[in-house]
Parts: C-alpha cells; sequence; structure tokens
C-alpha cells in the first residue's frame, strides 16, 4: 500500500516501513506488538491510524520516529534505515525534519514563557537567539496563538492553549513529516475539532506530510487515507498494493478552521 | 422544504449534504416520500417558471400550514430503529471450523469497507459554532461511532478466532 501525491509519484516515499515487527516480553512469553506491518507515506501526504488502546499504534509511531527499533522489517526516513543511525544522528533527525507531537511531551519549566518554550525549540536546531524568536513568532501565529499567550507562563496554560503551542513548537522546525499521537484530547468537542482542523490546513499549506494515530476514528476525519490497527497488525482502507493517487486536496475546499 | 421551497432535486442535494456520502440518498426515495407527504396535506406542489430565466417550468415543493407542527412533532417521537443486520452476522451463525480462513478473509473485507466509508466522511463546511454545522457534527459523530464500534468488533473477532486457532494447534 502506497501513498502519494500525484505530483511525488515515482519518487521515494518520505516514510516506508517493510514488513515491521516489533515484539514485546510478557513474562516468560513473547507478545506480538506490530505484525509485518508494510505502508509507505510521501511526501505532503496524509495516514490516520485507528486502534484501541494497546493496538499497537504508540509504537508504530515511536518507530516512525526512530524512537525505538522493530526487531524484523525496516522503516525507512527518506530512504535511510532508521535502526541504523547513531543517537547523534537521531537527534538532529528530531530537531529538523521529523517530528512527533504528544501530549506527554509536554514539559514546562518554571519561569518560562511560551515565547521562550517555542523558540528555545527553533533554537535547538541552530538558529540565534533573534532568528529563534522570530520563527517562533510565526509559529505561534499561525496556531493563532502568539496574540493570546506569548508572553504567558507554560506552567500555567491552559489544555487548549498548550496544544496549539505543542504544534507551533514541531512547525518552528520546519518538520517533513509530522507524527502525532492522540491529537488534542480536549474536554471540548468544539475545541477539538478546531485545533485538528487547525492540524491539516498548517499541515497542507505547508506540504508536511502528516501520520496520525487515535483511538477515536473522528480525530482522523479529513486526513486523505485511514488504516485500523488490532492485535499489531496493520489495516489499510484499500487493498494492500494498490498504489492510490491522492487528489491535492481532498476536503480543502470549503473546509472550517 | 421549511427551509426553502424547492424542487425535489434541490431537497435530496441538501439533505445529502447534511446526512453525509454513507447515507446513500436515493432521489426515487425522496420523490415517494414527498408524494406520501403531499396524500397526507404536508405537502403543497406548485409548478413555478424556472429560476434560472431557462423555458420551462419546475415542479416546487412547498410546506402547508401543518407541515411545521408536523415537524416539531416529528422531532419528539421516537423513530423505530432499523433492524440491526450485518451480513457477517449470519455468515458467523452458520460458519463450520474449516471456513475459518473464509470467515477471516471476509471480516478483513468489512474493516476496510469500514475505513473506506470513514475516509467519505468529510469534515464540515459549515461555519463553526454555527447552528448547521452543528447538526452535521453530530450526525458525523454518530457515523463514526457506528463505524469504529463495528471496527472494534472485527478486531474482537479476529482476536477470538486466532485465540482458539492458537489453542487447537
Amino acid at each position: 500500500m502506497s501513498l502519494r501525491r500525484p505530483t511525488a509519484a515515482g519518487s521515494l516515499p518520505l516514510l516506508s516501513f517493510s514488513a515491521v515487527s516489533k515484539l514485546q516480553r510478557d513474562g516468560g512469553r513473547e507478545r506480538v506488538v506490530l505484525d509485518s506491518v508494510c505502508f509507505d507515506l510521501h511526501a505532503g501526504a496524509s495516514l490516520g491510524v485507528y486502534g484501541a488502546r494497546r493496538s499497537g499504534k504508540s509504537t508504530l509511531l515511536r518507530l516512525a520516529a526512530g524512537l525505538d527499533f522493530p526487531e524484523r522489517g525496516s522503516v525507512r526516513f527518506e530512504g535511510r534505515e532508521l535502526a541504523g543511525i547513531s543517537g547523534r544522528e537521531r537527534a538532529r533527525l528530531l530537531r529538523g525534519p521529523l517530528a512527533l507531537l504528544s501530549a506527554e511531551d509536554w514539559l514546562p519549566s518554571p519561569g518560562e514563557t511560551v515565547m521562550d518554550h517555542v523558540a528555545m525549540s527553533a533554537g535547538s536546531g541552530g538558529m540565534s537567539l533573534r532568528e529563534a524568536r522570530r520563527a517562533a513568532l510565526g509559529a505561534l501565529d499561525r496556531v493563532d496563538a502568539a496574540g493570546v499567550c506569548a508572553e504567558e507562563m507554560t506552567v500555567s496554560l491552559s489544555s487548549s492553549l498548550r496544544a496549539r503551542v505543542l504544534l507551533a513548537r514541531a512547525l518552528v522546525r520546519e518538520p517533513r513529516l509530522l507524527l502525532v499521537d492522540e491529537p488534542a484530547p480536549l474536554p471540548s468537542l468544539l475545541e477539538r475539532d478546531g485545533f485538528r482542523a487547525l492540524l491539516r490546513a498548517v499541515t497542507r499549506e505547508r506540504g508536511i506530510a502528516l501520520l496520525v494515530a487515535s483511538e477515536e476514528l473522528s480525530a482522523l476525519q479529513g486526513l486523505a487515507a485511514l488504516a485500523s490497527i488490532s492485535a499489531g497488525e496493520l489495516c489499510m482502507a484499500q487493498e494492500p498494493g494498490k498504489v492510490v493517487e491522492l487528489p491535492r486536496r481532498r476536503s480543502g475546499a470549503g473546509e472550517r478552521r | 422544504m421549511l427551509e426553502r421551497p424547492s424542487h425535489g432535486g434541490e431537497l435530496a442535494n441538501r439533505l445529502s449534504m447534511r446526512l453525509g456520502e454513507t447515507w446513500r440518498i436515493d432521489s426515487n426515495d425522496i420523490y415517494r416520500l414527498l408524494q406520501n407527504l403531499e396524500a397526507e396535506g404536508l405537502v403543497c406542489v406548485r409548478e413555478e417558471p424556472r429560476r434560472d430565466k431557462r423555458p420551462g417550468t419546475r415542479i416546487v415543493y412547498h410546506p402547508t400550514e401543518r407541515t411545521s407542527a408536523a415537524l416539531t412533532r416529528w422531532i419528539e417521537t421516537l423513530l423505530p430503529r432499523e433492524t440491526f443486520r450485518l451480513g457477517l452476522h449470519a455468515k458467523l451463525a452458520v460458519a463450520r471450523e474449516h471456513d475459518l480462513p473464509g470467515l477471516r478473509s471476509a471480516l478483513g473485507q468489512h474493516r476496510r469497507e469500514c475505513l473506506e466509508l470513514a475516509t467519505m466522511m468529510c469534515p464540515g463546511e459549515g461555519e463553526l459554532g454555527s447552528w448547521g454545522a452543528l447538526l452535521m457534527d453530530c450526525t458525523r459523530d454518530g457515523i463514526h461511532q457506528m463505524l469504529q464500534t463495528e471496527l472494534d468488533w472485527v478486531a474482537r473477532t479476529l482476536t477470538r478466532i486466532d485465540e482458539y486457532a492458537a489453542r487447537r494447534s
């Protein structure tokens, strides 16, 4: 199964899983967390993975980010086998082209403003402080948070703004692939929808490929392709082996924000 | 119709927009429904010149003075549930042990179909927070929830089948 946009036809996939299996020891036995998972994600494409708790979806994202390695098969980012790279290269990857967005990664420091927090993320990519602050302001502006909370303390941020700031923090590094684990499990349904629409709009306008995992099928609406995962097996909406040419803007026309 | 008297095709389109593609509205059903409503005195049929200034006329459906109250009553009433029938349940009811591979493949196809239907569900086009968007969001939630339940059921069934097969071998 291969997901690509017409413009990227024939080019190397951005992210590629081939026959990826991940095992976990459970007492004396071995539990299969991922079972021969295969898929390609091309530049600018989007894929949503639905799965219940403990279905293997977070493991899939961790493997895609190179934070964990499979027992069998290979995970490639831009053609490079992630298992073979050094810790230093992995860190460089996660500071640049590859971003993992997860609510669990929110670690505010006392006395730190939202602006500092996002600028720090940009700065770790090698920018000067001034450039980093300018980039941070741009990213916060794009997620409609600049005017609201740039000078607020990160420790006292609402969950809704936190989700936006996390997204800004990822955007500031100009990733080519954004991995999202459970997009914004916010208390307000309207805010959830708003955040997910923002996520789709931002990635579409910047040509960022999007891989989203959620235990809520409705969280994945608007993504070009869907798959479900259970007992480590990934099932795509279309027959395996079929190459799907995705329209440039599947649900973009008139989509609300 | 209460919002705007229209011809049958337009009514069907507007309904289709709100219920989503998964409902698969058949315009023949709409005309049949409109006929029934006319027989009950809830619809008034008028032949009117076309609005786009082209020659000819159109059949336009208007509400009667009883329509609004009838809609209020209909909203309050509990409608009969559609029979809960999934072809797969029938297969599971009569499958033999050697049908396991066939069942697995049927379950896999069902899973793909659920995912395809979910892919067809596009996020709303209405203004965020408007009444129209609210109605469509609620309908979409219902469809997503049903598809999610079926996906979970398929996953459970496959797990049960696998655990059974593992115990047997």
